[in-house]
């Protein structure tokens, strides 16, 4: 801009704007994880049994810690176990689902050992865990990998001596956008099916098949009302509970 | 003519005064009416509810004011029984194998996992002992049984619903209106006085329970759902006969016998789980956690008791007697747990 106004004089000094500071750490720090098995199912049952099984939760996670894990991740679990060698067994494998609420929360852990595939469910607030390592952190397309027992093994054969690969506390956990490929139908579901919701398969099956699974889909059910559960103001409650409570 | 004039127009009348009538009844009607014409019909009794509730005839107004002054007056009610053994109590006897104490009326809340030190899972019921108080003091004589009992009532619940002669008991009591009430043989030396508050704490780690429960009412159901029978095959020539009872009784005995399995209403009924064990007492909540499944639905009101099987005669020693007193001697931490239990401030179970 001119610095010279309309009576001749020169213009008033105008400061440079201020450089606008994002402080990224801050913004990472807002992402929240509290692990679904705190949030509480949709029923009858008095919020008080809830709040009485957290205290519990929470006991044994001051004890022992729970990481923080997604579906696809890839963990290494040591069990006590009396018939063991060292008394305590060793298996890692992907996490293909996530169950159970509250103290009877389990996770499946699935590999591939010398050609045999291998799936053992863990209840996470079991007294016979004594570790839970996360090995990779990568989260899947879905929330639910129980295809990957129809997919070919390379999909779900991981080392069993890997070494945990490094990551950064306020990194967002990298999305793998892969599609995995099948073995031949049968399979022991149809995973081309709409209820399944799946999008981590490359489905090479023909267009005619897939267009005759479109025909079990349900395009009314996301316009339920009565289906509708928001968790988001529960789930806000419950996470200052228990950041708390762990921080004691 | 003019008769059956005057008694079409009766008919007419009883027809439009009940129009869920039956057919025969009209007709009835018409032929007495037939004999007699002059004799007074037979009165049509409507069993019209015509009850009001109870705020029905009040302005808003004075509805929350009720409602103010009983809440306070519930309040007021249960502060003054927080000290039962300063309010001169009944004489505190010593236990002895042969006596039988109280229960305790309490809510089921839901069902949890446990483990133990051995790292076995067990699931247990979740008990909530919610505002249980002693009612009423029936004698033997009274009561024309073995034992003296003792009413228990469980939940607080609304006075506005019930009768005065209803209320009664609980004005006797100085004790809010309940939703469930107990009746426990107990033998003399056990005897509490009306208006005493029973605790969790009444029972211990390690000892047994019966617990009675009305069943979750599955309506009227068909043989195979509520006896078990197996019906008939789904296929191979069977006409219009897959879930049916078959045959009823044999050619011999000429009739069904008293007590055949037969389809009707299930459920809903009162029913004991035995022998249930109880592996910790949280005594600031006042939750049981007992064994097993326990018959009701969730947030439903239970009965338990000292355990009555023989094989657990011995276990139930020296228990709190009559009841557990809150303003005692006694101090209790705020979870009682089992010696077998796994606590979760404990680190993870090994095997050496």
């Amino acid at each position: 801009s001119c610095r010279i106004s309309s009576d001749g004089k020169p213009a008033k000094f105008q400061p440079p704007p201020k450089p606008i500071i994002i402080d990224r750490q801050k913004q990472r720090e807002e992402r929240r994880f509290l692990s679904p098995e705190f949030i509480p199912p949709r029923g009858r049952t008095d919020p008080h049994k809830f709040y009485i099984e957290r205290k519990d939760m929470i006991q044994r996670r001051k004890v022992f810690n729970i990481p923080e894990f997604y579906v696809g991740h890839i963990l290494a679990v040591t069990t006590a176990d009396p018939y063991a060698n060292e008394k305590a067994n060793r298996f890692v494998g992907i996490c293909i689902q996530r169950g159970g609420k509250g103290l009877g929360a389990t996770f499946v852990l699935r590999n591939v050992i010398e050609g045999q595939g291998v799936e053992i469910r863990y209840e996470l607030y079991s007294p016979r865990v004594q570790a839970i390592e996360v090995l990779k952190l990568e989260k899947r397309l879905d929330d639910n990998l129980m295809y990957l027992r129809d997919a070919l093994p390379e999909y779900s054969t991981f080392d069993v001596n890997m070494k945990p690969v490094s990551h950064l506390d306020h990194e967002e956990i990298p999305v793998n956008k892969l599609q995995v490929r099948m073995k031949p139908k049968p399979w022991s579901k149809r995973w081309e099916r709409p209820k399944y919701n799946i999008k981590g398969i490359k489905f090479e099956l023909p267009e005619k098949k897939m267009k005759e699974a479109q025909k079990w889909s349900q395009p009314w059910l996301e316009f339920d009302m009565l289906r509708e559960y928001d968790t988001s103001k529960i789930e806000e409650k419950i996470w200052k509970e228990v950041n708390e409570e762990l921080k004691k | 003519m003019a008769g059956w004039g005057l008694l079409g127009r009766l008919g007419g009348r009883l027809w439009a005064a009940a129009p869920g009538r039956p057919l025969w009844a009209a007709g009835a009607a018409a032929a007495t009416g037939a004999s007699g014409d002059r004799r007074q019909l037979g009165f049509v009794v409507r069993h019209v509810n015509s009850t009001t509730w109870w705020h029905e005839h009040l302005s808003e107004e004075n509805v929350q004011f009720l409602k103010k002054i009983t809440a306070e007056e519930y309040k007021a009610q249960t502060d003054s029984k927080l000290c039962p053994l300063k309010d001169e109590p009944w004489p505190l006897n010593e236990w002895k194998p042969d006596s039988i104490r109280v229960g305790v009326v309490a809510v089921k809340l839901g069902m949890m996992p446990i483990w133990t030190k051995s790292g076995k899972k067990h699931a247990v019921t979740l008990l909530k002992v919610q505002d249980c108080h002693v009612l009423r003091y029936i004698s033997k004589e009274e009561s024309g049984g073995k034992t003296s009992k003792l009413l228990v009532g469980g939940k607080n619940a609304s006075p506005f619903f019930k009768s005065e002669s209803a209320m009664k008991i609980f004005k006797e009591a100085g004790v809010p209106r309940k939703q469930k009430v107990a009746t426990f043989n107990v033998t003399d030396d056990a005897l509490i006085k009306p208006g005493t508050p029973l605790y969790a704490a009444h029972f211990r780690p390690g000892q047994f329970v019966d617990v009675t429960a009305k069943t979750i009412g599955k309506g009227f159901q068909g043989v195979m759902k509520r006896w078990g029978f197996k019906g008939q095959p789904a296929s191979h020539g069977q006409t219009k006969t897959h879930r049916r009872p078959g045959a009823i009784s044999t050619n011999k005995a000429a009739k069904v016998y008293r007590g055949k399995k037969m389809p009707g209403k299930m459920g809903n009924i009162y029913r004991t789980s035995f022998g249930l064990k109880v592996w910790r007492i949280n005594t600031k909540h006042d939750i049981i956690y007992v064994n097993g499944s326990v018959p009701g639905h969730t947030n439903c009101l239970v009965k338990v008791r000292d355990s009555k099987l023989p094989t657990y005669k011995d276990c139930n020693k020296n228990p709190p007697f009559p009841t557990f007193f809150a303003d005692g001697d006694e101090k209790l931490p705020e979870d009682l747990y089992d010696k077998e239990i796994f606590q979760f401030t404990d680190p993870s179970v090994t095997y050496a």
